[in-house]
């Protein structure tokens, strides 16, 4: 459906984002994460058209952004991450400009309109100004218009920002809903906001794609290969000097030590169980095992973890130049 | 409903939501009309000469305000983005924003009407040079209003807009004054005189005061605004790279 392939954006000196390159299926819902500043607006900007790339080629359903753009546009609609509302007009006067200067009118536009009133939940503000409500009304106006024409595509920038937290769950249901028959990209810089909305997730730092993958699969690629958390009851040293003489084991962090019990982190290769091995090492030595456990990688912890690796290998680049 | 008349529509209805509308057009209105009534009794002649003599100095104050916050509004609130990616050119924003302000600005000249009314009552104006005056009104707005609407698209700030846009339309003014050109030929030979016949208003806005509607004016006040609304549609184009 949205092809992107070695998209760079340079602002002056800035690199905004630098050969970026994805592939957006029919009915994916697709979660942008990154600091702020990162790129993931600048990347969404270049796939509605708003603004062109430096280098590299945008397709929507094979038609390039940059040679047809204005159908490509009746195929997207974005809520960008300032929503667009015009304070002064009524939220049906809005709904109307916004579905009229996408080409709807008469009978087709009034159901349009309905529709998207019933899912955004704007019925008790329809005949409001726009400036009189609160946040989460606003927000749920600037989605009506991006759904308004119907697209087959759906682009949010930050759809929930600033909301509180009961408007952001029903934002997020909102767009779980939409994902199954539209396919759609948000983005954003919280990371639950991803874990509960959406499989696949694309992580941008400093204008590059540092990770891109389901969240089960990039939990586990940060971890780096295979772990193993240990607490026995024995000295420091003895366990920090005896487990990294085990076959396989290439870093042992004593994560607390207190009350005789040391707990320790074990880093081996990909795929590797380290469990049997430890388990007849303590048993050699006669320390008891008070635990053991494979410790699980959260979402924030991944994200670190691409974010430090990818901040390291750009200071290593830098040190080449 | 056509695309330019969406937007048209849109911008048209906004100069109403806010009272600063009703406001600009009895302002202008009561200058105007104030000004042409001091001097109407003392010079004993039924003719709108005096009103349309000020009117390129009054517009200069008051299209900018006009035009001023037709991008900027949209820079600062968001919707430029929105209206950016709506599948329709450009060009068809950019004519449906400048149609909007010079309907708003023909309504504000309508509302003095009733001073061509009055001089009729109490003599026997030239009416051709009336209607041409009129005309020559319309097209000066045209002129100012498309150079305002190019310029709110170079600011972000509404303030920016309106000074460069009034010292702009200052400049069309002047170089069609007397003074200036004698001025500038004393610095430059010929060019001062080149600017007033090539680039200033001045000279087919006199004609036009004096009834003459020739085809060289005409061409000017649609050539001059066409290239503003070009160059306002290719500063947005720009702005995308």
């Amino acid at each position: 459906m949205i092809q992107v392939r070695d998209v760079s954006k340079v602002y002056g000196p800035t690199r905004a984002l630098d050969r970026v390159s994805f592939d957006v299926g029919d009915r994916q819902i697709l979660g942008f994460l990154g600091p702020n500043g990162a790129g993931k607006s600048t990347a969404m900007k270049i796939i509605t058209s708003y603004i062109a790339p430096t280098e590299g080629t945008v397709t929507v359903d094979g038609i390039d952004v940059a040679k047809d753009p204005i159908t490509v546009r009746r195929k997207i609609g974005y809520l960008p991450e300032t929503n667009p509302l015009y304070g002064s007009m009524q939220v049906d006067e809005y709904l109307n400009f916004c579905g009229r200067a996408r080409g709807l009118a008469g009978a087709h536009l009034d159901s349009r309109i309905r529709w998207v009133v019933e899912k955004c939940g704007l019925e008790t503000v329809f005949k409001k100004e726009i400036g009189q409500l609160s946040k989460g009304f606003k927000q749920r106006v600037g989605l009506a218009q991006a759904l308004i024409h119907d697209p087959e595509i759906l682009i949010l920038d930050e759809p929930t920002s600033g909301l509180d937290p009961l408007q952001i769950i029903q934002i997020r249901r909102l767009i779980q809903e939409l994902a199954r028959e539209k396919t759609v990209i948000f983005s954003t810089h919280i990371l639950q906001e991803v874990s509960s909305t959406t499989d696949r997730v694309i992580i941008i730092n400093n204008g590059r794609i540092i990770a891109d993958g389901y969240l089960q699969e990039l939990q586990a690629e940060a971890q780096g290969g295979a772990q193993l958390e240990v607490a026995f009851i024995a000295g420091r040293a003895e366990v920090e000097n005896g487990l990294a003489t085990l076959d396989g084991v290439k870093e042992v962090r004593v994560l607390s030590d207190g009350d005789g019990v040391v707990t320790a982190r074990l880093v081996a290769e990909k795929g590797r169980d380290l469990r049997p091995e430890v388990g007849r090492f303590a048993a050699a030595r006669g320390w008891p095992v008070v635990e053991m456990g494979v410790p699980e990688v959260s979402l924030e912890d991944a994200f670190i973890e691409f974010i430090r690796r990818s901040n390291a290998e750009e200071t290593k680049e830098a040190q080449h130049v | 409903m056509s695309e330019v008349g969406v937007i048209f529509r849109r911008e048209f209805g906004s100069y109403f939501n806010s009272p600063i509308a009703y406001i600009f057009v009895i302002v202008y209105l009561l200058l105007n009309a104030g000004f042409f009534m001091s001097g109407f009794f003392l010079s004993g002649e039924a003719s709108l000469r005096p009103f349309f003599e000020n009117l390129p100095l009054f517009n200069i104050f008051f299209l900018p305000a006009v035009t001023m916050g037709l991008w900027a509004n949209d820079q600062q609130n968001g919707t430029f983005e929105l209206l950016m990616t709506l599948p329709m050119k450009s060009w068809k924003v950019v004519l449906g924003k400048y149609l909007a302000a010079l309907a708003f600005y023909i309504i504000a000249l309508a509302c003095t009407f009733m001073l061509p009314v009055m001089v009729m009552s109490l003599g026997n104006p030239d009416i051709g040079a009336m209607v041409s005056g009129y005309i020559g009104a319309v097209l000066l707005g045209a002129l100012y209003l498309a150079l305002g609407l190019f310029i709110s698209g170079l600011f972000k700030e509404q303030i920016a807009a309106f000074i460069v846009t009034s010292l702009v339309c200052l400049f069309f003014l002047l170089i069609g004054n007397d003074f200036v050109v004698a001025g500038i030929d004393g610095w430059i030979s010929g060019f001062g005189s080149f600017l007033r016949d090539n680039v200033g208003f001045t000279t087919h806005w006199n004609s036009l005061q004096r009834g003459v509607i020739d085809l060289g004016a005409i061409l000017y006040f649609i050539t001059v605004p066409v290239l503003f609304l070009v160059l306002n549609t290719l500063s947005l184009e720009r702005r995308r790279y």
